[in-house]
């Protein structure tokens, strides 16, 4: 009976503990939620749109890297598969938005497990340039996939999203409804990360030999991951699709893809604020900084390597480390204050 | 919640407020697409001061000047709809002008078209959406208006242009034509009615040959063009993308001319260039560097001074330029900026500008123009000539 008492309490702990690691998102989601209630400027809600939108893909890319291990640098590709399944759906099926979602998160995830089964029988650097490789596969058959894909122009999104019979297109609303969706993305992967699929992952990351010794199909949860990352990306496809209300190949190619990864980098991969973080830096420092392309790729490089040397794993980790030190030392120092007055 | 979805309505359309109109445009004033980007600020730009230093627009009785509102889209989709939305519901412009990207502007029209903001696009692209349907009273691009020619009558006179050009430099009727066209929107979308029309003049087309739209190296494409031996090599787009292609293809020898969409004799002449073979080349619309048009030399000269660079396709600001003046009448003939109001003004006018003397719109909101093509023989003596387009569509 005691032994029982115990288990349920550490239990009891280890929730209370990972409920811990989702407040702060949610804190945060809350908050931003509540922007358009001091009538922020369009362009301000349309940039926070698209960086939300990002948002929900770098969720399911954090669950491939940060877990896992594995880098993806074709994931903007899954996003089109995404955006072009829900523009298909609405095109040739009158299928609108709440069916699209499940259908192009499910296309999505076929589409990440067709990829994922021979690319992770390599893996490191030559798994990278296999998700690499598909992104430009992706965008050679979307440009040249005729009247069906649109071809190079691509497809028109003529539906607006409703719910309960209204309209969501207008930005406050639909900035509301991609809040929405970071907030279930990011208690998704908070779910995956404190699961023991999870852990699963984690032992593979830490060390794969290791793992498969242990009895754990490596192979087969890394296609997992690859295949629950794509649902990700499928959602922010769709969400995509109806915001811009025209997608063609080039928004999915490499350069969308580089930039997700440098995204989830940035922010960092493991822990949940991370990828909120990254998706709003990147979207938002060429805005807040007025740059242009160019140097704003600078800059993106510049962070890029300073974070690799000195914030491995990125800057909200970097952030919650400093934090732990400044409250270690402020610990330390009336104790040393003590020392000081006893020796005097 | 419930607050912000209640205060998410659409906010009141484009209203005259004070003595000032917005006029708003979205460019590609950084990244990829600068080239030709930075040329429509500056068209609207130098017609926006022409009209405010003649004193501005009579409207109703009252005086009007006019403000142009620009963003930099950064060659970025996102930012171009973001631009778009604050040009729209913040900054409340009247008209829009832009982009010169076709994705973009398409993404655009879902905003400006519901908001019923006048909205002008140099993309001739557009014809997929300018239907019947959608720009009738009530149609989803009701207020949409490309100021390009129709993509076949461009083509048509394009081809028109340079065959006849290059035949005296030639010493012979060419036969014989390769297209090697960037694979992207754009470059898909034209050059199938260039091939056409190409065709239509009775030349031989024995392949079209696309290129990825970052290429560089282009000896794999030149190799397979000159392979079918003929006698002249189509760039058909981009400009920027040709001027690198040149070089290489008369290195290679991959024909007996060549023929350079949307490359300024100007900048022909600035670089130096050379061939030891004709080289065609056309403007979008009427050229700066030389040109048969008399409208050319005052308007590139105000352009100019007006601190625009001399670049490749500096023409595309006529685009813009002329369809200001343009929309000014419009607002004046109509007297009212009621947008449906100037949709019928607009459609009822001819407009005297610097690329043509009857500029008007037909029934799907696009307009019809000539298209200046040069050509430069070895020697470097460059000729050019306004070609009209054919009136129908070849087949």
């Amino acid at each position: 009976m005691e032994v029982y008492e115990h288990d349920r309490s550490n239990t009891m702990i280890k929730s209370v503990s990972s409920l811990r690691s989702l407040a702060p998102v949610l804190i945060v989601l809350l908050l931003l939620a509540l922007v358009p209630l001091f009538s922020p400027s369009n362009r301000f809600l349309s940039l926070a749109i698209s960086a939300g939108i990002n948002i929900i893909a770098l969720y399911g890319l954090s669950v491939l890297f940060g877990q896992t291990g594995i880098l993806s640098m074709g994931h903007a590709a899954l996003v089109g598969v995404g955006a072009y399944t829900a523009a298909l759906l609405a095109r040739d099926f009158d299928i609108g938005f709440w069916v699209s979602i499940p259908v192009a998160g499910i296309m999505a995830a076929i589409v990440a497990a067709i990829i994922g089964i021979p690319s992770l029988r390599v893996s490191g650097h030559h798994f990278v340039i296999m998700t690499f490789a598909f992104g430009q596969l992706l965008t050679i058959i979307l440009t040249n996939g005729g009247d069906f894909t649109g071809a190079a122009s691509g497809l028109d999104m003529g539906k607006p999203v409703t719910m309960f019979g209204a309209d969501l297109d207008a930005l406050p609303r639909f900035y509301l409804l991609v809040v929405a969706f970071v907030t279930v993305s990011a208690v998704a992967s908070w779910a995956i990360i404190h699961s023991s699929y999870g852990r699963t992952l984690r032992a593979i990351r830490e060390n794969e030999k290791l793992a498969a010794a242990l009895g754990i199909d490596v192979g087969r949860h890394k296609i997992g991951a690859f295949i629950v990352s794509g649902v990700f990306a499928g959602v922010s496809g769709v969400l995509l699709a109806y915001f811009l209300r025209h997608i063609s190949p080039g928004q999915f190619a490499s350069f969308p893809s580089i930039y997700l990864a440098l995204m989830v980098m940035i922010g960092g991969a493991r822990l949940l604020l991370g990828p909120l973080a990254g998706g709003i830096l990147v979207s938002f420092l060429p805005e807040v900084l007025n740059l242009d392309p160019v140097q704003s790729r600078i800059l993106y490089g510049a962070c890029l390597i300073a974070v690799i040397l000195f914030l491995p794993n990125g800057v909200i980790a970097g952030i919650a480390d400093g934090w732990t030190w400044l409250v270690r030392m402020s610990k330390r120092r009336p104790a040393a204050g003590n020392v000081s007055e006893v020796g005097r | 919640m419930a607050l912000c979805l209640g205060a998410s309505g659409l906010p009141a359309l484009a209203q005259d407020a004070g003595n000032t109109i917005k006029i708003g445009v979205v460019a590609a004033e950084s990244g990829a697409f600068v080239s030709a980007g930075h040329t429509l600020p500056a068209g609207v730009g130098l017609a926006v001061k022409q009209i405010n230093d003649a004193g501005g627009i009579n409207v109703g009785g009252k005086n009007y000047k006019l403000e142009m509102v620009k963003r930099d889209d950064r060659t970025d989709i996102a930012t171009a709809i973001a631009a778009t939305q604050e040009l729209v519901r913040d900054e409340r412009v009247a008209a829009i002008f832009g982009s010169e990207s076709h994705d973009f502007t398409l993404a655009m029209a879902k905003i400006t078209q519901p908001a019923k903001v006048m909205h002008f696009a140099g993309n001739s692209t557009l014809g997929k959406v300018l239907t019947p349907e959608a720009v009738k009273g009530g149609g989803e691009n009701h207020y949409l208006f490309q100021s390009e020619p129709q993509e076949f009558q461009r083509s048509g006179s394009t081809a028109r242009g340079v065959l006849s050009l290059l035949e005296p430099l030639l010493g012979a009727k060419p036969k014989k034509s390769v297209v090697i066209a960037g694979n992207d929107a754009t470059g898909q979308f034209l050059s199938s009615f260039y091939i056409t029309a190409l065709k239509a003049e009775g030349q031989d087309v024995p392949d079209i040959i696309f290129y990825p739209p970052e290429t560089t190296d282009f000896s794999p494409f030149l190799t397979k063009a000159k392979s079918y031996d003929p006698d002249i090599i189509h760039f058909w787009y981009n400009g920027d993308s040709t001027l690198t292609a040149l070089p290489q293809a008369l290195e290679l020898g991959a024909a007996k001319s060549y023929f350079m969409f949307g490359v300024d004799p100007g900048i022909w002449k600035e670089r130096g260039l050379t061939a030891d073979v004709p080289v065609a080349m056309s403007c979008v619309p009427i050229c700066w560097g030389a040109s048969s048009n008399p409208g050319s030399k005052p308007y590139f000269d105000a352009y100019f001074a007006a601190g625009a660079p001399h670049g490749v396709t500096s023409s595309v600001s006529l685009l813009y330029h002329d369809y200001v003046h343009f929309l000014a009448k419009a607002w004046e003939k109509a007297g009212s900026f009621d947008p449906d109001k100037t949709v019928d003004a607009l459609m009822s006018m001819k407009y005297s500008g610097v690329v043509s003397d009857t500029l008007a719109f037909n029934e799907t909101h696009q307009v019809t123009h000539a298209t200046e093509v040069c050509a430069a023989a070895p020697g470097g003596d460059i000729t050019c000539s306004m070609q009209q387009p054919p009136e129908k569509a070849p087949q």
